[in-house]
């Protein structure tokens, strides 16, 4: 599973799972936390000439899931991570589909047959004191390994299955990974069993990719959990503040985070220009309301995620330049199951899209600040996605009116033997929401909208952690419509968008199913296998095409695209990176 | 009881007042049915409440035609144009003159419609309490032994559980897609009814138990066993009249208890399906755009305020007119 499909829709449930439990504080709608977005213009452009120095104050309700790069997974932990370490690979505030070589030298060397990546570590990045000596390759590959281990326990193994040797269950201790081996200290190669090397070069911008110094690391990993998340070193322009043994004093779980920079840093290496001397985090804000107020108002402050309604609507309408739009790289949408009657005809499926009001669905997340209504399903900022036809859409006639169509919605009634236009049959629809807006609310438009063409919808409402793991994901529940499903980037790959939810080998029966839909459409199938061995343009292309032919196929009412809005004060020139959706600090300066 | 200087005389005494008209003196008897009537019309206060209890009723019944004649649409209908960019609802205006909700419903509709299921719910499980406690307690009073001990520990069960946290876990349980208990609780307004008469039975158990338990020993029991009468009609003859008075006040404190748990538990988002009208679901919706919309909580707070308001001060005015030796 991905970790932004987690991120959103359950982000409260994780976090209490995930051991942090003050992870996701504060968010009952279980999808502040992270959302993600962007697509607005004026993003990342005020990235050269920025004052140096100055403190930063961020406002905000969410901690960080963790510290330790190799066990972080969400936005706040992203957002702390990317001023502070140094992945093989990231991605520069302007470009969320491209990332650039950052602790790598170049990009990666592919083999012809796809089973192995070469990779050059850069000279002359330092980790932060108390470890203060440069990083090699072999610091990645102890990254890597501590990954794997139950005392780490990283949460997306699954994307480095592939590489030979890699453990299928958590180890215990950190073990050797055969497939993992540094030929010098500015060397590192991995041999895969697949020919799979695309897929996994493109995920070493995760936050595995750190370099951890196992000298000074293993003591800490060795203990269950381990206690490295509060002595992580840094190999940024910034780190976490520590003392001399390295414990990171800086570090208030579910209170404060204070980053200062990191003396090692030096500046001919990195791509990053890191203005600020000091960034100071709070994550303990109890009233959101009054945090954006104090932003939108007052001096060196930021948010942290989405300002509640009444301040968006300040900042949008009377705060130009104190705001960024960043594309969530996700979309949210209504799955239809294609195996219930009568929503295994197509054409009923085409009719529900058309009459959906999605505009009003929407607005029940929030309105048009806090997402675009899709066209299609790749979402903006993912590769492909202009291919698949952009904003526009590829012009199916049933995702043309974003109000809604009832016409058109006949017409397709009509054609799935309704002559009337409307459904008169007798089943009833199951239609699962969470008991908390904005899912209650966009669910409550979509038994609407469904009631407009006839159908009955039962209509249960059940605790946001159960939406999806006790019904949408569990087909002998007989859900008809799933109604808060989203699926957010880990990393920029159109395979990653569409794999999961749309392709009918994954279909599960017996729980965690994420083909909410449970499309089964062969050609679909047989296009992913061929398109997930392609490379370049030609891969893009493919999923593209995939894309619409998965719109044509009307699994599902795709209506939100997420974007997620960050404020500042006026005398910060604020720099929101698309691949986190949150503030970057290492780009962020004062006026 | 109400205020004035000739009601010194109470009880028989009064059913024997001596009533001055002009010159003349005439002695009438009344029975204890017009004796009530004439105690409770002098209470001003509950004449009022009971006019809008009345109200509030014919309200309930009438929602689709008031609806219909203010011009408001019905509360279910969904609008995206009455809610502006940021999905925020707007306010009070022409065809809506309380203003809508986040989704774009009238909340004028909603409220009017709120009163149904606020007063069906009080109603439905008032009656149930009523008759279940009552069962429960003549039972357990004046068979007394294993029979009153077996139930009495059933009632001090229930009411030693969280009523809230027992709701709350009932009205999840139920409101599965077959609901419980066999399908005999529906997902729906059931699992409020049912969550509310069980956790509020025992109440009024307790209150008629006691009662039993000291009528039983009257003399007018006595004599009546004493004669050789059946169970059946000491019961139902002899001791259940002399409960009326007690069950009717305690049932006029049930409804507007009930309409507030109703609220309560819609509050919390249990039971009631979130697109019915519901006062307490309303409010909770509210809650957290309250600094933008004032009046998406005030209306149907303020029409949940005043009905529970009305139906306390009638049960406070049935309380003093059926049992005149209590003083405020």
């Amino acid at each position: 599973m991905t970790r932004s499909t987690l991120r959103p829709l359950l982000a409260s449930v994780v976090a209490a799972l995930a051991l942090v439990v003050a992870a996701c504080g504060g968010s009952d709608s279980g999808s502040s936390t992270g959302s993600s977005s962007s697509g607005g213009g004026a993003s990342a452009s005020q990235e050269t000439g920025g004052k140096q120095g100055g403190v930063l104050k961020q406002l905000g309700s969410t901690d960080v899931d963790y510290l330790d790069p190799g066990h972080t997974y969400y936005t706040a932990g992203y957002q702390v991570l990317y001023p502070t370490q140094r992945t093989l690979y990231s991605f520069k505030p302007d470009n969320s589909t491209d990332p650039v070589p950052d602790l790598a030298a170049s990009k990666p060397e592919i083999s012809s047959d796809l089973k192995t990546i070469t990779v050059k570590i850069r000279p002359g990045v330092k980790f932060s004191p108390p470890v203060n000596r440069a990083v090699t390759s072999k610091d990645v590959k102890y990254a890597f390994e501590r990954f794997f281990s139950a005392n780490v326990g990283g949460q997306y193994a699954s994307y480095f299955s592939s590489i030979e040797g890699a453990p299928s269950a958590p180890t215990k201790g950190v073990k050797p990974i055969s497939g993992i081996t540094t030929p010098d200290d500015q060397t590192i190669v991995f041999k895969l069993k697949e020919p799979q090397a695309v897929g996994v070069a493109a995920a070493l911008v995760m936050p595995i990719s750190a370099p951890v110094p196992e000298e000074y690391a293993s003591k800490f990993d060795a203990k269950n959990p381990s206690t490295y998340n509060t002595h992580v070193v840094a190999t940024g322009p910034y780190m976490v503040k520590n003392d001399a043994q390295g414990n990171t004093v800086g570090y208030q779980a579910g209170k404060s985070i204070d980053l200062v920079r990191n003396p090692n840093w030096d500046k001919s290496t990195d791509y990053r220009p890191a203005y600020l001397d000091e960034i100071q985090m709070t994550t303990n804000e109890s009233d959101a309301s009054i945090a954006a107020q104090q932003v939108l108002t007052g001096s060196h402050l930021a948010l942290d995620t989405n300002p509640p309604a009444a301040q968006l609507k300040d900042a949008v309408t009377t705060k130009k330049g104190q705001f960024v739009q960043l594309p969530g790289g996700g979309y949210r949408y209504f799955p239809l199951n294609t195996t219930i009657k009568p929503l295994d005809n197509i054409n009923v499926r085409k009719a529900i899209i058309a009459a959906f009001d999605r505009d009003a669905a929407l607005k029940a997340r929030g309105g048009k600040f806090t997402g675009d209504i899709p066209t299609h399903f790749l979402p903006p900022g993912i590769p492909g996605f202009e291919e698949a036809g952009g904003m526009a859409g590829p012009g199916y006639d049933f995702l043309k009116n974003p109000r809604g169509d009832m016409t058109v919605a006949a017409n397709y009634m009509k054609k799935a033997g309704y002559p009337s236009g409307k459904y008169t049959g007798n089943a009833k629809l199951l239609l699962i929401a969470a008991n908390a807006d904005p899912g209650k609310a966009q669910a409550q438009v979509a038994k609407a909208q469904l009631e407009k063409l006839g159908f009955k919808i039962q209509f249960r409402t059940v605790p946001q952690d159960a939406v999806y793991t006790e019904y949408c994901q569990v087909p002998k529940k007989q859900v008809a419509i799933c109604g808060s499903a989203g699926w957010f980037k880990d990393f920029t790959d159109p395979q990653s968008m569409l794999e999961v939810t749309f392709k009918g080998k994954n279909i599960a029966p017996d729980g965690g199913n994420n083909n909410l839909a449970q499309l089964n459409d062969p050609k679909v199938d047989a296009a992913m296998d061929k398109a997930s061995t392609l490379q370049g343009d030609a891969r893009i292309k493919a999923w593209a095409d995939i894309d619409k032919q998965i719109t044509a196929d009307a699994p599902a009412v795709p209506f939100d695209w997420d974007k997620t809005t960050i404020i500042w004060s006026k005398d910060v020139n604020g720099v929101g990176n698309p691949y986190y959706d949150a503030l970057d600090y290492s780009f962020t300066s004062l006026k | 009881m109400s205020a004035g200087a000739p009601e010194l005389l109470t009880g028989a005494e009064e059913a024997l007042s001596v009533e001055a008209t002009g010159a003349e003196r005439e002695i009438t008897a009344r029975s204890p049915t017009q004796l009530f009537w004439r105690r409770f019309r002098q209470d001003k206060l509950a004449m009022v409440a009971l006019g809008f209890v009345i109200l509030i009723v014919f309200v309930a019944i009438l929602a689709p035609l008031i609806v219909k004649i203010v011009g408001t649409p019905n509360p279910q209908t969904t609008n995206a144009d009455l809610t502006d960019d940021f999905g925020q609802p707007l306010g009070p205006r022409a065809g809506h003159p309380f203003g809508v909700d986040k989704l774009g419903r009238d909340v004028f509709s909603r409220t009017i419609y709120g009163s149904r299921v606020s007063l069906e719910v009080a109603f439905i499980a008032t009656a149930l309490i009523v008759l279940i406690g009552v069962t429960m307690g003549l039972l357990a009073g004046y068979y007394r032994g294993a029979l009153d001990t077996l139930l009495t520990r059933a009632m001090d069960l229930l009411l030693a559980f969280p009523v809230l946290v027992l709701a709350i876990g009932i009205g999840v349980a139920c409101s599965g897609k077959d609901g419980c208990a066999g399908g005999l609780i529906q997902p729906g307004l059931t699992v409020v009814i049912f969550v509310i008469t069980l956790t509020t039975w025992p109440y009024m158990a307790r209150i008629v138990r006691g009662q039993v338990l000291s009528l039983r020993e009257k003399e007018f029991v006595e004599a009546a066993q004493s004669l050789g009468a059946s169970d059946k009609r000491i019961i139902f003859k002899e001791i259940l009249p002399n409960l009326v008075a007690p069950i009717i006040v305690y049932s006029t404190i049930l409804i507007p208890q009930n309409i507030l748990y109703e609220a309560a538990l819609s509050f919390l988002g249990v039971g009631i399906d979130p697109s019915t009208p519901s006062w307490g679901a309303m409010i909770a919706d509210a809650t957290s755009i309250f600094k933008q919309a004032w009046w998406f909580m005030t209306f149907p707070g303020i029409a949940l305020l005043v009905t529970v308001l009305a139906f306390n001060l009638v049960g406070d005015g049935l309380q003093d007119a059926l049992n005149p030796r209590t003083s405020k």
